[in-house]
C-alpha cells in the first residue's frame, strides 16, 4: 500500500470538466457549421477545414520544436484552424488559408508562450491580415448551391456579399429568411444563422462559453443600429439586414467567447460586449472595410485586462465595504461632534463679549459715572446691570459643561456600533 | 454580488457512509470519578457539568478546543444563541451528521445539558441541506431542538453566522462533542474516542467509524477494508485534509474528521491557464483569483497584498473548479505565507 502512494494538493476532488472537454464542445459546436457549408458549397468546404487544421496544427508543432517546449496536446489551434476558413468565402485558395493560420500561430501565439497566453484572438488577426494582403480573394463570395472544384482553378460565379451592399448605403437583395437559412453569399460559415444560433446556445448550455459577451454584444450592437440605420424602410428589416450579414452572430459565440483574450469576470465581459458593439457599430458605420467584426474584436482584445482591473476596483470595495462604512460613520459622528462643539461654543462667545461689554461699561461707569460720552454706551449700560452679568457668568460655565457630556454620548455610541460590527 | 460571485455547488457523496449505523472499534472505556456521583442528569448545575466536561476530557471537535473552556467563556447574555455544528459540506465527509441521524436520544441530552450550562435564548443545529445522493430526508427536530438546514454554496459553514440576530453572542460546538457529554454525564465515561468518516472509492466497507483517539490510519482503514491499493490517502476533509505517505504512523485525533483512500489522484494535466475566469467566479470572498495565482508565480507579493491576499480562507473552490487542474488554492496559499513571513521581517 505504501509504496504507490502519490502527494497532491487540496483539494482532492476537483471537477470532471477539463480544458480538452471545453474544446471538444467548441469543435462540435463547429461541425454543424461545416456541415451546412459542405451542403451551400460541396466538398471544398470540408478540405479548405481540413487544410486549417492541419496547417494550424503542423505551426504549432513547429513552434514549440523551435521553443524547445514540449508540444501541449491540447485542441486550441485545431480550433483556431477549423474557424478561420470559416470567415472566408468556399472558393478561397488554399494558400491564403495556409497563410491566414501562419500568421495566427506563428505571430499571434507561439511568441507570446503559447495557450493562454496571446494578446490577440489568434482567428481574428489571421483573417484580419490576409484580408489587408488579398482582400480581392477574401470579400468576393461564390453564389451558393454551386459546388465548387476541390482542386485547380475555380470557375465559379462570384457577387459581393450583403455586408458590402450595406457598406454602400443599399438594401441587399436578399430575402431576410434567406439570409437566416444561409442560402446568401457570404463568409463560408457565418451565413447560416438558424445553425449557428443553435450551435451558441449549445456551448451556452454546455457551459463551454459564457452568455454575457455575446449578449451584450448583440445586444448594444442592435440598439445602435436602431438608432442610427444606414439603409431605409423599416426598423426591423434593418436590424435584421445588420445583425446577419458579415460574421456577427459567428463571431460573437465563437470569436467574442475566446477565454483567452475576454475578460474574466461577467461584469468584465459584460462591459467588453458593450464595448465590442459600439466599436463594431463605428467601423461599419464611419469605415469602408467589410471586416468591422475582426477589427473591433482585435481593439478591445487591448482592453481586456483593463475591464478586469475595473472589475477588481468594484470588488476591492465590496471586500472592504465594513472597514469603509465603520470609518465613514466614525467621520460622521466626528463631523456632528464638532458641529455640536462649534454650535456650542458660539453662545459662549457671545456671552463673554457680553460679559466684557458688561466689565467695560463698568469701568466706564467707574472712570465717570455723571457724564457719559456716547448715548449709545448707556444705553448699554443700562441693558447689563452687574446682577445680570453675574448670571451671564453661570450660564457661561454651564453651557462650558454641555458640549463635553455631549462628547462623552457621542463616544459611547461610537463604542457600541464598532462592537456590533465586530459581532456581525 | 450574486453577478460577481458564484460559488461552487459540490457533489457530496455522502452515500453509503451516512445511511449506515456507526461502526464502533473494540476497545476498552476509561471512567473516571466526579465529587457528585449521585446527582441525577436531570439535576446537574451549571458548575457540575463544566466540570464534568473538564474531567472527561472532552475536546470540540469543530474548533479543537477543550469543551469546558468554551462553556465557561460563552457569555452569551441576552438573545445569545447556541449552535450545534453538523455541518458536514465537503464531500465524503459525514461524521458530525451521522450522529445527528443515528444518535438523536443521546445527542439531544447531550445538547439539553450543554443548553443548561451557557444559559442561551436560542439553540438550534445545523445541517447541511443539499445532500442530492442520500435517500432519507434529514429530521426537522432532534429531540425539542429545531434543526436548521444551511444549504447552498461551498463553503457552507461561514454563512451559519447569518442565522445569528444582530449584535447577539453565539457559540458554536460539534456534535460529538455534544455526545461525549452526554456520555460523561450518564455513564461517566471519558472521551476516548473520536468519530471518523472513512470513504473514498478504495475503500471495500466505506462508513463513519468510532474508533480510539490515537489509532493509526492503517488500522483504521484495515478496519474498513481496501478494494485495491490506493494512490493517494488523505486524512482531513476532502476540500482541505492533507495526503499523506505513512499510514501506520499516521495517527488520528480528535478534530480529524475523514480517512479517504482514492484509487487514482487527479492528476497533473501540462495545459496552461487559459483564462476562463471561473475561480474568479467560485471565490467566496470574491477575490481576483487569476491575477492573484499570476502574481504568486512571480512572486509579486506587493501587488498580491493590493489584492486583498490576505482574506484568502484557503477553502479550495478556485482548484476544484479549474479545468486545466491547476492548483491555484496551494499557490495562493504559499503565497500568503510568504507575505506572513515577509511582514514578520518587515521587508513588506
Amino acid at each position: 500500500m505504501k509504496e504507490n502512494l502519490m502527494f497532491q494538493n487540496a483539494p482532492h476532488v476537483r471537477q470532471s470538466e477539463s480544458v480538452v472537454t471545453m474544446m471538444w464542445d467548441v469543435v462540435l459546436a463547429l461541425l454543424p457549421v461545416y456541415l451546412m457549408s459542405f451542403f451551400y458549397h460541396g466538398p471544398r468546404s470540408l478540405v479548405l477545414g481540413f487544410c486549417g487544421v492541419v496547417s494550424c496544427t503542423v505551426f504549432s508543432l513547429f513552434g514549440s520544436i523551435v521553443l524547445r517546449e514540449k508540444p501541449v496536446p491540447d485542441l486550441t489551434p485545431a480550433i483556431t484552424g477549423l474557424i478561420i476558413p470559416l470567415l472566408m468565402p468556399a472558393d478561397i485558395p488554399y494558400f491564403v488559408i495556409i497563410a491566414a493560420c501562419a500568421v495566427a500561430i506563428l505571430v499571434v501565439k507561439v511568441p507570446f508562450g503559447g495557450t493562454g497566453n496571446n494578446l490577440f484572438n489568434p482567428a481574428a488577426v489571421g483573417f484580419a491580415s490576409v484580408a489587408i494582403c488579398w482582400p480581392e480573394k477574401v470579400f468576393s463570395y461564390p453564389v451558393t448551391m454551386q459546388s465548387i472544384e476541390v482542386f485547380g482553378e475555380t470557375t465559379v460565379q462570384k457577387v459581393q456579399s450583403p455586408a458590402y451592399s450595406l457598406a454602400l448605403g443599399a438594401v441587399p437583395d436578399y430575402e431576410v429568411l434567406d439570409m437566416l437559412l444561409g442560402s446568401a453569399p457570404g463568409p463560408m460559415g457565418a451565413t447560416n444563422i438558424l445553425v449557428l444560433v443553435a450551435c451558441g446556445i449549445f456551448l451556452i448550455v454546455r457551459k463551454a462559453v459564457n452568455w454575457v459577451s455575446p449578449v451584450s454584444f448583440l445586444a448594444s450592437y442592435a440598439v445602435l443600429c436602431v438608432s442610427f440605420p444606414r439603409i431605409g424602410g423599416s426598423a426591423f428589416d434593418a436590424l435584421c439586414y445588420e445583425l446577419f450579414s458579415g460574421m456577427l452572430i459567428f463571431g460573437a459565440f465563437f470569436m467574442l467567447t475566446e477565454p483567452v483574450t475576454s475578460p474574466k469576470r461577467d461584469f468584465g465581459k459584460l462591459m467588453a460586449g458593450v464595448a465590442t458593439g459600439v466599436a463594431v457599430f463605428l467601423f461599419r458605420y464611419f469605415g469602408e472595410f467589410e471586416m468591422g467584426f475582426a477589427s473591433a474584436l482585435i481593439l478591445m482584445n487591448v482592453f481586456s485586462p483593463l475591464f478586469d482591473e475595473a472589475c477588481e476596483g468594484v470588488l476591492h470595495v465590496y471586500r472592504h465595504r465594513d472597514s469603509l462604512i465603520r470609518s465613514f460613520k466614525a467621520e460622521n459622528q466626528r463631523r456632528k461632534a464638532e458641529k455640536a462643539e462649534k454650535a456650542a461654543a458660539e453662545p459662549v462667545v457671545r456671552v463673554i463679549k457680553k460679559n466684557e461689554q458688561a466689565e467695560k461699561a463698568a469701568a466706564e461707569e467707574l472712570s465717570d459715572a455723571a457724564l457719559p460720552n456716547d448715548s449709545e454706551s448707556f444705553e448699554k449700560q443700562e441693558e447689563v446691570p452687574e446682577e445680570n452679568a453675574v448670571s451671564a457668568e453661570d450660564e457661561d460655565i454651564v453651557r462650558q459643561e454641555e458640549p463635553e457630556t455631549e462628547e462623552i454620548d457621542l463616544s459611547a455610541e461610537n463604542e457600541k456600533s464598532e462592537e456590533e460590527e465586530a459581532v456581525q | 454580488m450574486s453577478f460577481f460571485v458564484k460559488g461552487i455547488l459540490l457533489e457530496q457523496k455522502k452515500e453509503p457512509m451516512l445511511t449506515r449505523s456507526t461502526l464502533v472499534m473494540r476497545q476498552e472505556f476509561e471512567y473516571f470519578d466526579c465529587d457528585f456521583p449521585d446527582v441525577p442528569v436531570e439535576e446537574l448545575s451549571k458548575e457540575q457539568i463544566i466540570e464534568i466536561a473538564r474531567i472527561a476530557e472532552i475536546i470540540d471537535e469543530s474548533d479543537g478546543k477543550p469543551l469546558w473552556e468554551k462553556l465557561e467563556k460563552a457569555n452569551l447574555g441576552e438573545g445569545g444563541t447556541l449552535i450545534i455544528d453538523a455541518i458536514d459540506d465537503e464531500p465524503y465527509i459525514s461524521s458530525q451528521m451521522s450522529i445527528g441521524i443515528h444518535q438523536q436520544e443521546k445527542l439531544a441530552l447531550g445538547i439539553e445539558l450543554c443548553e443548561k450550562a451557557v444559559l442561551p435564548e436560542k439553540v438550534y443545529i445545523a445541517m447541511y441541506r443539499h445532500i442530492l445522493d442520500a435517500n432519507f430526508g434529514i429530521p426537522k427536530k432532534i429531540g425539542k431542538y429545531k434543526v436548521k438546514k444551511i444549504g447552498g454554496l461551498y463553503p457552507a459553514e461561514g454563512r451559519v453566522y447569518h442565522h445569528i440576530p444582530k449584535g447577539k453572542n453565539s457559540v458554536i460546538v460539534g456534535t460529538c462533542a455534544m455526545l461525549h457529554l452526554a456520555r460523561a454525564a450518564e455513564e461517566s465515561r471519558k472521551m476516548s474516542t473520536c468519530f471518523i468518516t472513512v470513504a473514498g472509492d478504495a475503500v471495500k466497507n466505506p462508513r463513519n467509524v468510532e474508533v480510539p483517539v490515537g489509532t493509526s490510519v492503517e488500522k483504521i482503514l484495515g478496519l474498513c477494508g481496501l478494494n485495491e491499493n490506493p494512490e493517494v490517502i488523505v486524512v482531513g476533509g476532502s476540500m482541505t485534509g492533507r495526503a499523506i505517505f505513512e499510514p501506520e504512523n499516521e495517527l488520528v485525533g480528535p478534530t480529524t474528521r475523514g480517512v479517504i483512500a482514492l484509487t487514482r489522484s487527479y492528476g497533473t494535466y501540462s495545459y496552461n491557464c487559459i483564462g476562463c475566469g471561473r475561480c474568479d467566479h467560485a471565490c467566496p470572498k470574491a477575490l481576483s483569483v487569476s491575477s492573484l495565482r499570476k502574481y504568486a508565480e512571480f512572486g509579486k507579493l506587493d501587488k498580491l497584498e493590493s489584492h486583498d491576499v490576505s482574506q484568502c480562507i484557503g477553502c479550495g473552490a478556485c482548484s476544484y473548479v479549474c479545468p486545466s487542474r491547476i492548483d491555484v488554492a496551494a499557490a495562493i496559499i504559499k503565497a500568503k505565507k510568504q507575505i506572513d513571513l515577509a511582514k514578520k521581517e518587515g521587508t513588506l
